[in-house]
């Protein structure tokens, strides 16, 4: 990334670029899909040099940013480069498994060997968000026992719920849904669609509520 | 349907104690009430309002850019969802149908919806129940696209759910910026405004799909006829995390699926969590006259789906998931939790 293209960012993320200059740069990010992967690396590190909230600024995000990325490692190392895509939704134990299965891509659902509770889960949370920062790294939420087959399941299935589910969710999760379904990997929504395909014969294709019914709390 | 068993009970120590807190410190601060108003004029703004914007939906280190066109015209609702990123797709929505274009498919999905909130999406209306699990605060304001904005923080009172800040434009209210936080307010998913126009009048053009449709194929999806799956029709949640309560309950036959599955929501007020009970797909094949649909084998875990969690286990020979923008705790217990009653409760 050029340094007037790091500037540019840095200036956009602060909120504080002109609006000829973000139209430009829009063009640019939407044109080179390695461009918006250190983009999306910066609004991270920005995050967590805001400290989350975004509200208090004593320095110029560009000089924090310069500081990251060419000074000493002090903040989360960043990958060198998250050139795989990474799936929207995504096996917790991070082992996309196609053993034996073909076409679909095909994710294993380890067993989850941990006995149902909370005590783990806090950590999870964090976890996840290291995997944001730290793309790469495989995310493991509990170690899966290698005697348990883990189910295989077709993305579609998931699509499905997913789908099916944003239709009830409420407020900004939902325009998180849809724009996450809307950017889906090719081919969890190839199979999503070809699972509806394949079934037009029967009365019913695609996800869909065909009867719901409201009931009072 | 508020049931805690005595095991679970310590669970809701802190949150008790955090209700005892907010009895304590008794009034709503003005702060709070303003930062009320805000967000009350911010759904009003995304549902009223014309826009046409392009956005950066941020989300595990991935960045995807989206057009967004929202025109309200003679009381018509007109919605474009577009990714700038390549794909093509789209998604429209006219009223109460929602076309999904998808050109790398070949495909394209009509669906009624009943659902009219914006694809931006709005937060539901703040109500004393919503207040129990969720504190809603003003932050310093700042700045976003060179605007002035507005800082609203919706923070969880415990961790069976997420959050939200939200960064509003001071003039027309819209969000210019929104980010899901965890407990701990860690970012989750962001979305960020690169460019937000709120024209008086929004042409047909900008709302039809860029998208060139002969050939593709079109898969449409009625509402369907099929009987109430009365077998089905008597699983629950029998203990749920606080706040959570059954708000929707129906059949459902998900795409791939031969037999209907049961849809059950609940949510706090805010966030919501989608349960999908299934019977074992072989053994509905033995006892029915249609030919048997090849049989998924049945699930057992967690993935991330999206910014949330979907969990899925097996509950009598039943597949049991519940999907949702919740923490992956959250997910976890109310799929353990669901069991089949003799009859629905209410």
């Amino acid at each position: 990334m050029s340094e007037q293209i790091r500037e540019q960012v840095s200036a956009f993320l602060d909120g504080e670029l002109p609006s000829s200059e973000t139209e430009l740069l829009l063009k640019r990010l939407t044109r080179d899909p390695e461009l918006r992967q250190s983009f999306g690396r910066y609004a991270l590190i920005g995050e967590t040099l805001r400290g989350g909230s975004g509200a208090s600024l004593s320095l110029t995000f560009a000089a924090r940013v310069n500081r990251t990325i060419d000074g000493e490692p002090a903040e989360p190392v960043l990958p060198a480069a998250t050139a795989r895509p990474l799936r929207w939704w995504r096996p917790i134990a991070g082992t996309a498994v196609a053993a034996g299965v073909t076409a679909v891509a095909v994710v294993s659902w380890n067993q989850h060997a941990a006995a149902p509770g909370v005590t783990a889960a806090p950590r999870v949370i964090a976890q996840n968000v290291r995997l944001a920062t730290v793309a790469q790294e495989p995310l493991s939420y509990t170690v899966p026992t290698p005697a348990a087959a883990p189910a295989m399941l077709a993305p579609a299935r998931l699509t499905n719920y997913v789908f099916a589910h944003s239709k009830y969710s409420v407020g900004l999760g939902q325009g998180n849904l849809l724009s996450t379904l809307l950017s889906a990997d090719a081919d969890t929504v190839q199979s999503a669609a070809a699972g509806a395909g394949g079934n037009a014969s029967r009365a019913s294709v695609a996800p869909a509520v065909s009867r719901a019914t409201q009931t009072t709390p | 349907m508020r049931r805690v068993s005595r095991s679970r009970a310590h669970w809701l120590i802190p949150y008790a104690a955090a209700g005892v807190l907010s009895l304590a410190l008794g009034q709503r601060s003005g702060a709070a009430d303003d930062a009320r108003a805000w967000l009350e004029k911010m759904n009003q703004a995304l549902a009223t309002r014309n826009y046409d914007g392009t956005f950066f939906h941020l989300s595990e280190g991935r960045v995807e850019t989206m057009r967004i066109v929202h025109r309200v015209k003679a009381g018509r609702v007109t919605e474009r969802l577009q990714s700038l990123d390549g794909s093509g797709r789209e998604f429209v929505r006219n009223n109460d149908e929602l076309t999904c274009f998808l050109p790398d498919q070949h495909t394209v999905l009509v669906e009624p919806r009943q659902d009219h909130g914006p694809f931006l999406g709005s937060l539901p209306r703040f109500g004393a129940d919503v207040d129990e699990f969720y504190v809603i605060e003003a932050l310093p304001a700042s700045r976003v696209l060179g605007r002035a904005a507005r800082v609203i923080a919706v923070n969880p009172k415990d961790q069976y759910r997420f959050g939200y800040r939200l960064w509003l434009d001071e003039n027309t209210a819209m969000p210019l910026k929104t980010q899901l936080c965890d407990a701990h307010g860690q970012v989750i998913e962001q979305i960020l405004f690169a460019r937000l126009e709120m024209p008086e009048t929004i042409a047909d053009a900008d709302l039809a799909p860029a998208v060139r449709t002969e050939g593709m194929r079109w898969v449409r999806q009625g509402p369907t006829s099929e009987p109430a799956a009365a077998a089905l029709s008597a699983y629950r949640a029998s203990e749920l995390p606080p706040g959570f309560h059954l708000t929707v309950s129906g059949a459902q036959t998900l795409g791939g699926a031969s037999v209907p599955a049961e849809h059950l929501v609940y949510s706090d007020g805010l966030a919501t969590v989608s349960v999908f009970v299934e019977p074992d797909a072989a053994a509905q094949a033995n006892t029915s006259a249609t030919p048997s649909a090849p049989s998924e084998p049945m699930m057992e875990g967690l993935a991330r789906v999206g910014s949330g969690f979907a969990f899925s286990t097996v509950v009598q020979g039943h597949q049991v998931t519940a999907v949702g923008e919740v923490p992956a705790q959250t997910v976890e217990f109310i799929a353990h939790s669901v069991k089949s009653f003799p009859s629905p409760p209410r």
